[in-house]
């Protein structure tokens, strides 16, 4: 009797629980959407932020990451056609498959200048083309990767007031920040394509403006690495008795070997190329290159670290491609000139032997 | 014997250029080496590699150092704008004369009539020769009131006025407006926090700069193109052979559907309703505004200096004239 009873008041809890879930799921759904697509982008999208961007943020493998921001990016944010739009995990998949691209482009930049090193103009043309063609692609990419960073956040860079949103955890902090790096590398992207994305160049001094918004010695002075080349692209922008924009991208680019990430050095080193200051490029890949021997990367988040070392590798390349018609070889990396340090090696004379 | 010939050899295959010195250019991009202009001349400079000009390209974004640069020999080449290469050639550095070509056709013809062989000596003063000219975009006058919209109303208005641009600064004097001195760097700042009224700029700021912020609610931009600016090239006489500098700005000329594009990308950016249109009746009166003042930095009178070439005057009008031979200025007695 006991037991039946038991049995009835567990079918009727679980007929309650099945109810809750089908009205839930009926409010979810709105009117038009298929209930179980609604359910599966919400699963989707939760799955996506609380697991898989964890683990891929832990990935060292620059490449592979970047095929999964290519192959899935399309499939979770078609989910935004029938729940919320998934945008701070759609905002990285974007600047992932935007990687995609950009690799891409760098080899055809790389063929550019080999091919104008040897003085075969028709075939360095076409690389150029090749290279602004996918230069473009990596913009659009990027642009929209911003965009949906700032959805993600409900924040409006263009506000006349800036209000910083509300991040609660650390990883809410790294999209919102790589959102605004993402957008600024947009830019350089649109153009290097001949302007052809479109991007606009406003971007620049929002970014400025919201970096403030993170940490910056938490993050391994990556705000202010941004703020700095803001500060030299739109002398505009800098604040009164502000540090000097070099010495602080120098101190970020400390900050970031100290925390175990350092984009802030691709950025000096991109800030280097666009300034025209082989000088500072140089020292920058020698620091890179020697906090190889000492730096703890920041496990959480070592594909950022990663990500940092390509485009490190590729200023290096692109210098020596253009000085000297190939790419840097892996035991010169950090340095700018192929002599070897063997020239004070003592060597024993010969002339007893012949 | 064969010893020399190898090493002869191997020279020749470690520096396959060793014969051809590179020609180091100095470049101007308000945002350097990944700016628009500094990409267009890295096309502009492969392209010529195809001539045998092999250009060492050097990023400046403060276009007064890059013509320093140049000036104490650093580079053999300069590329800047017309207010900045003016002193080395007064003929094409007068080719941004204020009000002096206000259509993008007559720019097209402008540019394609000085690409041409028989334009040649015309490009050559001074010990200096202009390699290339590409359009960067008309400047128009960006305004914080839309009230402001006839010369008239510019009296006692504060604006921004580059401090090295001597016609700009007759102009505004010219309309009773207060120049205040900027440069390239702070018209902007100026212009979006008020310190100033007006300001003006190709369209490419308006992003950039966020001049929209010091237009705001009230403001817009006026669409008369008040100067048509260029980016040119100038290298020092006989860094170039005459058929190396005549190909040069052919080269140059044919890059102008590429600058066009971007400029029209630029000024397309710009909302419609920001722009300020000026009725057809009163254009007319600004540009024999315009020519009283071109006229005056042509002879240096009304307290003007000599800014204006003559030459470049006379063609300016020529042009204009034959797109617009209606003009009240084509049958003037003081015609330029």
């Amino acid at each position: 009797m006991i037991s039946s009873l038991d049995k009835t008041v567990g079918c009727m809890v679980a007929m309650r629980t099945k109810l809750l879930t089908l009205a839930a799921l009926a409010l979810l759904a709105g009117c038009s959407a298929n209930p179980i697509y609604t359910t599966t982008g919400v699963v989707l999208s939760n799955y996506s932020e609380g697991e898989a961007t964890p683990y891929v943020m832990q990935m060292s493998d620059p490449e592979m990451a970047c095929a999964l921001g290519e192959g899935i990016d399309p499939l979770l944010y078609s989910f935004s056609r029938v729940t919320d739009a998934p945008d701070s995990t759609g905002s990285l998949l974007m600047l992932l498959a935007g990687n995609c691209s950009e690799y891409q482009a760098w080899e055809a930049e790389l063929d550019y200048l080999r091919e104008d090193y040897a003085g075969n103009v028709p075939a360095a043309k076409d690389a150029r083309e090749r290279a602004k063609r996918l230069n473009a692609e990596t913009a659009k990419r990027r642009y929209i990767a911003y965009q949906r960073a700032m959805a993600a956040y409900d924040f409006d860079p263009g506000a006349e007031e800036l209000e910083c949103p509300f991040l609660f955890t650390d990883q809410e902090e790294l999209t919102f920040l790589m959102g605004l790096l993402t957008g600024m590398q947009a830019i350089v992207n649109d153009a290097n394509s001949g302007a052809m994305a479109g991007v606009p160049r406003n971007i620049a001094p929002q970014a400025e403006r919201a970096a403030q918004c993170v940490d910056n010695e938490k993050w391994g002075g990556l705000p202010n690495a941004i703020r700095s080349l803001v500060w030299l692209l739109l002398p505009d922008t800098r604040p009164n008795l502000s540090p000097d924009p070099w010495e602080m991208l120098e101190d970020s680019s400390r900050l970031g070997i100290a925390a175990g990430f350092r984009p802030s050095m691709a950025l000096e080193a991109v800030a280097a190329e666009t300034f025209g200051k082989p000088e500072v490029l140089e020292d920058v890949i020698a620091r890179f290159a020697a906090a190889d021997n000492d730096i703890v990367v920041w496990d959480d988040y070592r594909l950022v670290d990663e990500v940092a070392r390509d485009v490190i590798q590729f200023s290096s390349d692109k210098y020596w491609t253009a000085n000297y018609g190939y790419r840097t070889p892996r035991r010169h990396f950090g340095k700018m000139s192929p002599e070897s340090n063997d020239e004070d090696v003592e060597t024993m004379d010969l002339d007893d032997l012949l | 014997m064969i010893r020399k010939s190898l090493l002869a050899l191997s020279l020749v295959a470690a520096a396959p250029f060793a014969s051809a010195a590179p020609v180091k250019m100095c470049v101007f991009d308000v945002i350097g080496a990944n700016g628009d202009m500094f990409n267009m001349v890295k096309d502009y400079a492969l392209e010529m590699k195809a001539h045998g000009v092999d250009f060492e390209l050097r990023p400046y974004t403060d276009e007064g150092v890059a013509v320093g640069d140049f000036n104490s020999g650093q580079c053999d080449a300069v590329a800047a704008t017309d207010l900045r290469t003016r002193p080395f050639n007064r003929f094409t550095g007068s080719i941004s004369a204020v009000g002096a070509i206000p259509t993008y056709d007559d720019l097209k013809t402008v540019l394609a009539t000085l690409a041409q062989p028989k334009a040649a000596p015309l490009m050559k003063e001074g010990g200096y020769e202009v390699l290339g000219i590409v359009p960067v975009g008309a400047g128009y006058l960006f305004v914080n009131d839309r009230s402001i919209d006839t010369a008239g109303e510019l009296a006692g208005k504060r604006m921004a006025t580059l401090d090295y641009q001597k016609d700009a600064i007759h102009m505004v004097n010219h309309v009773k407006a207060t120049v205040v001195p900027s440069d390239i760097t702070n018209f902007a700042g100026k212009f979006n926090n008020g310190s100033v009224d007006t300001a003006y700029a190709p369209a490419f700021a308006y992003e950039v700069l966020e001049l929209y912020k010091g237009i705001s609610d009230g403001g817009g931009i006026v669409d008369y193109p008040l100067a048509q600016l260029t980016i040119q090239v100038i290298a020092r006489e006989g860094v170039l052979d005459d058929d190396t500098a005549q190909k040069s700005r052919e080269v140059a000329w044919g890059m102008y559907g590429q600058a066009m594009n971007l400029i029209q990308g630029q000024e397309e950016a710009i909302p419609d309703d920001k722009w300020i249109n000026i009725p057809d009746a009163d254009i007319e009166g600004y540009q024999e505004m315009f020519r009283d003042n071109r006229l005056q930095l042509r002879d240096g009178t009304e307290g003007a200096d000599k800014v204006y070439h003559p030459k470049m005057m006379s063609l300016l009008s020529k042009i204009r004239c034959s797109s617009n031979p209606s003009a009240s200025e084509c049958t003037a007695s003081d015609r330029e």
